[in-house]
């Protein structure tokens, strides 16, 4: 954890221990997992109140990147490994549901975009890009939690529409009206709080 | 949020500590979810700080279950499920492909074990001892009790060995899922087939040569009864799409020991062994014997394949 070690360690060491992991190296998915199965653990268990199911999906995970880590092609691997968590979370509830319920009506199936949030991409990276920024804080405390959690599940942790809807339980249509509306709040509250950087152009 | 080689901005300590204990407010553990995916340092100081708090047991307890079983074991008994999986969905199918060496080879052995394991109920359960038995029952009476009509006992059942295998191992009382089996592209005659060619993998070597291992004293050769042995069996299968399994195996296994037995059952006692083994003779050896079992064994299959079509269709019990 020394901060000397940051430029040769960024993801060229978690690379190196995925590529290990491919060839069934224990040792390095040890070292795998201790660098990223607490934060995975912290970020499904904000998503999931059932701490039995955070459990199994942080074990299914990693039995994933065991069968899958021959096939991570460079990217960053800590995002690699929340898209492979947050596959499984989505997955997982559903069993649940299906279990739970006797026939749940799905909502229509339409043939949204991979991410639904693409429509607006322009919004999405002036959010991210101004995470660093107080205000935005500020504006995103102002919206509703049920606003709010469409959002993280859309923008912060790329879920598509459908799996959205799966994850948080509610239609699909719901997703989308709530991340439209989430946006326009979201600017509306900017422009309150912080006219000159976004109001122009919104 | 692309990659960068240096991230200009970490995570302050207390917001580590706060998210590990699940109290950072939501923007703020926002960015710190994203700023973690790209950069390691932070998400080991997280991680720490989350194994230092009550999750920590929970994150040895699966740490412990992820790098027990062999990552082959993980590979095998792990399916992809079905159309959520949109990412993992290739890579999993790049992993599955052998170019991993040692780790992608191993599934192979396992898959070959499951196939045998579901090459039919009656291999792993009642059927395997008995032809065992068969087999031990016949060395032990001939070396044992000095029985010398061992060979030809054990010629007079192993026929019916087979027979009671293909049998036991389709139908509807074999497979509590058979009109789902039968239903299958895989399952019907595909599967009966299968089944019968692991029944005779296992019995053929096993009974012929225990009866090489016998004294002949007049019996016919130990190999005699391959032949009556896989014609039985077709025929068996052949039948059975018109009664189900279980009759048809009776009628052809108790049709054989009917002809290879009556004899003996009229003859005087001590001459039982003498009249099974002549009777035997005359059932197994010579070409015209052996012809008309081979021809018995091609009708059978032709039958078998005539009638096919029963086989899509659930057996009678």
């Amino acid at each position: 954890m020394g901060g000397q070690r940051e430029k040769d360690d960024g993801s060229g060491g978690d690379a190196a221990l995925l590529r290990a992991v491919a060839r069934g190296d224990a040792t390095a998915m040890a070292a795998l997992y201790d660098r990223h199965a607490g934060w995975l653990h912290a970020r499904l268990t904000r998503r999931c109140a059932d701490p039995e199911l955070v459990r199994e999906v942080l074990q299914e995970t990693f039995v994933t990147v065991w069968r899958s880590a021959a096939g991570h092609r460079g990217q960053e691997a800590g995002g690699w490994l929340w898209t492979i968590a947050a596959r499984r979370l989505v997955d997982a509830r559903r069993a649940q549901e299906r279990a739970g319920r006797v026939a749940g009506p799905l909502p229509e199936l339409e043939s949204s975009g991979r991410y639904g949030s693409a429509a607006a991409p322009s919004a999405e990276d002036r959010v991210l890009a101004g995470l660093e920024y107080g205000d935005v804080g500020t504006a995103l405390d102002r919206i509703s939690p049920e606003l709010r959690e469409v959002l993280r599940a859309t923008v912060v942790d790329g879920l598509s529409t459908r799996e959205a809807a799966r994850l948080l339980g509610i239609p699909e249509g719901t997703v989308k009206s709530r991340a439209r509306r989430a946006r326009v709040e979201l600017r509306e509250a900017l422009a309150q709080l912080n006219p000159s950087p976004l109001g122009g152009t919104a | 949020m692309t990659h960068r080689d240096s991230h200009p901005w970490h995570v302050p300590d207390d917001q580590v500590t706060r998210y590990a204990e699940g109290t950072l407010p939501e923007p703020d553990a926002w960015s710190l979810e994203k700023h973690v995916e790209g950069c390691t340092r932070c998400a080991s100081r997280v991680s720490a700080a989350v194994g230092g708090t009550a999750a920590g047991a929970v994150l040895a307890a699966v740490r412990a279950a992820v790098l027990e079983p062999a990552p082959a074991a993980a590979v095998a008994a792990k399916p992809v499920p079905g159309p959520a999986v949109r990412t993992p969905a290739p890579e999993a199918a790049v992993a599955a492909r052998p170019a991993a060496g040692a780790v992608g080879r191993r599934p192979v052995v396992s898959r070959t074990a499951r196939l045998l394991w579901a090459a039919g109920p009656a291999v792993r359960g009642a059927w395997l001892p008995a032809v065992l038995g068969v087999a031990v029952a016949a060395a032990a009476l001939s070396y044992g009790a000095g029985f010398p009509g061992a060979r030809a006992l054990l010629l007079a059942i192993a026929p019916v060995v087979p027979v009671a295998g293909v049998a036991l191992s389709y139908g509807p009382h074999a497979d509590p899922l058979h009109e789902v089996t039968a239903a299958t592209p895989g399952g019907g005659l595909r599967l009966a087939l299968i089944r019968t060619v692991a029944v005779l993998a296992v019995s053929l070597p096993l009974l012929t040569l225990t009866g090489l291992l016998l004294p002949a004293s007049g019996a016919p050769a130990a190999a005699a009864w391959l032949l009556p042995g896989l014609a039985l069996a077709l025929a068996s299968l052949a039948l059975a799409s018109f009664v189900g399994c279980r009759a048809a195996a009776g009628v052809t296994g108790g049709g054989w020991l009917c002809a290879v037995l009556t004899p003996v059952a009229v003859a005087p006692g001590d001459a039982a062994a003498p009249r099974l083994a002549e009777q035997l003779s005359r059932c197994l050896d010579g070409v015209a014997a052996q012809g008309a079992w081979a021809a018995a064994a091609v009708l059978s299959a032709t039958l078998l394949a005539a009638r096919r079509p029963a086989y899509d269709r659930p057996l009678r019990p």
